[in-house]
């Protein structure tokens, strides 16, 4: 089963752009529900995303690219 | 370690930890949110040393060794802070407040619109209080780290704001940092310099301008601001 990794749509209002700062977990690896597995930066804000669910992580956006909300950044299978 | 005051403390303080402590400061005050020992804190400080203080994420800049060490050599020691944006100096000459509270996802109080506002229309309104009746919050081209929240004195940055959000461990609701960077004393050129002195290590044509930004100390001369910065405190508790 795929699980995507996605950016909150209601983090903030209007249509401003965010970037993907840091990823906290590497490619292929195996993470649990809850782990912290990124940051995204926007309006100077850093968020911490965590895992939705238990999984191998494929990241879909790499670091300092622009992400929009609700815009899927990694999957994850389990 | 010293420890972020809460307002369940009695009385309010301006600590004086080194830059690295403030940041700690900052992190452990968030960290409370999110263990649930409490739903809002605050804290006030200014650095004893100084630093430029930057996101992780430029440490992958292009020359950012070589920028570290002129930065060093300098005086102005670089170091990482949790919240975002780009560098900021940090120095006696800077007062940090920062506010930390539990959101419910969902909520109209769970954006980021709504967390710089939470933290810069207290302040807004306490420049008000001390006679300043043209303080707003928004952009300020050519000034360093800028933002669309930052406290603003005719147009000048006096206040940068960031944030950072956490979930609270075992809830859906999550925890929110704002962060005031405050010039309070120097000069804008002084502070102003030191950024365009990294943006000059790292080849980054983009220089920034004293014009910009705004000390406290030139907007109010004289002011004893120990004396009055309990009131801002207040405010932004309420």
């Amino acid at each position: 089963m795929s699980t995507a990794i996605t950016v909150p749509d209601d983090l903030w209002e209007g249509d401003s752009e965010g970037v993907i700062t840091a990823w906290l977990v590497n490619d292929g690896a195996e993470v649990a529900q809850g782990d912290l597995v990124a940051e995204v930066m926007v309006e100077k804000a850093q968020y911490e995303i965590e895992a939705p669910a238990a999984g191998v992580l494929t990241i879909a956006k790499q670091e300092d690219e622009v992400v929009e909300k609700g815009e899927t950044i990694a999957s994850l299978e389990s | 370690m010293t420890k972020p005051l809460t307002t369940d403390e009695a009385g309010w303080v301006l600590q004086r930890p080194t830059v690295e402590a403030g940041l700690a400061l900052d992190e452990s005050l968030l960290e409370s949110i999110c263990q649930g020992e409490s739903r809002f804190g605050l804290v006030a400080w200014s650095s004893t040393d100084r630093a430029l203080v930057m996101p992780r994420r430029h440490e992958r800049v292009t020359g950012f060794p070589e920028a570290r060490r002129i930065l060093h050599d300098m005086g102005w020691p670089i170091l990482f802070r949790a919240t975002g944006g780009t560098p900021v100096p940090q120095s006696p000459a800077v007062i940090n407040v920062a506010l930390a509270l539990r959101c419910q996802v969902g909520s109209s109080a769970a954006h980021l619109e709504w967390g710089y506002r939470r933290l810069g229309e207290p302040w807004c309104e306490w420049l008000a209080e001390l006679g300043i009746t043209d303080a707003d919050l928004g952009s300020v081209p050519g000034a360093y780290c800028d933002g669309r929240f930052n406290v603003r004195i005719a147009g000048r940055k006096l206040v940068g704001t960031a944030q950072r959000w956490r979930r609270v461990r075992g809830s859906r609701d999550m925890a929110m940092l704002a962060h005031g960077a405050m010039q309070v004393g120097d000069t804008p050129e002084s502070l102003v310099d030191v950024v365009n002195a990294y943006q000059a290590a790292v080849d980054d044509p983009q220089r920034f301008q004293a014009g910009s930004h705004v000390a406290l100390g030139q907007a109010l001369p004289g002011l004893d601001l120990e004396a009055v910065l309990r009131g801002l405190l207040e405010r932004l508790t309420d």
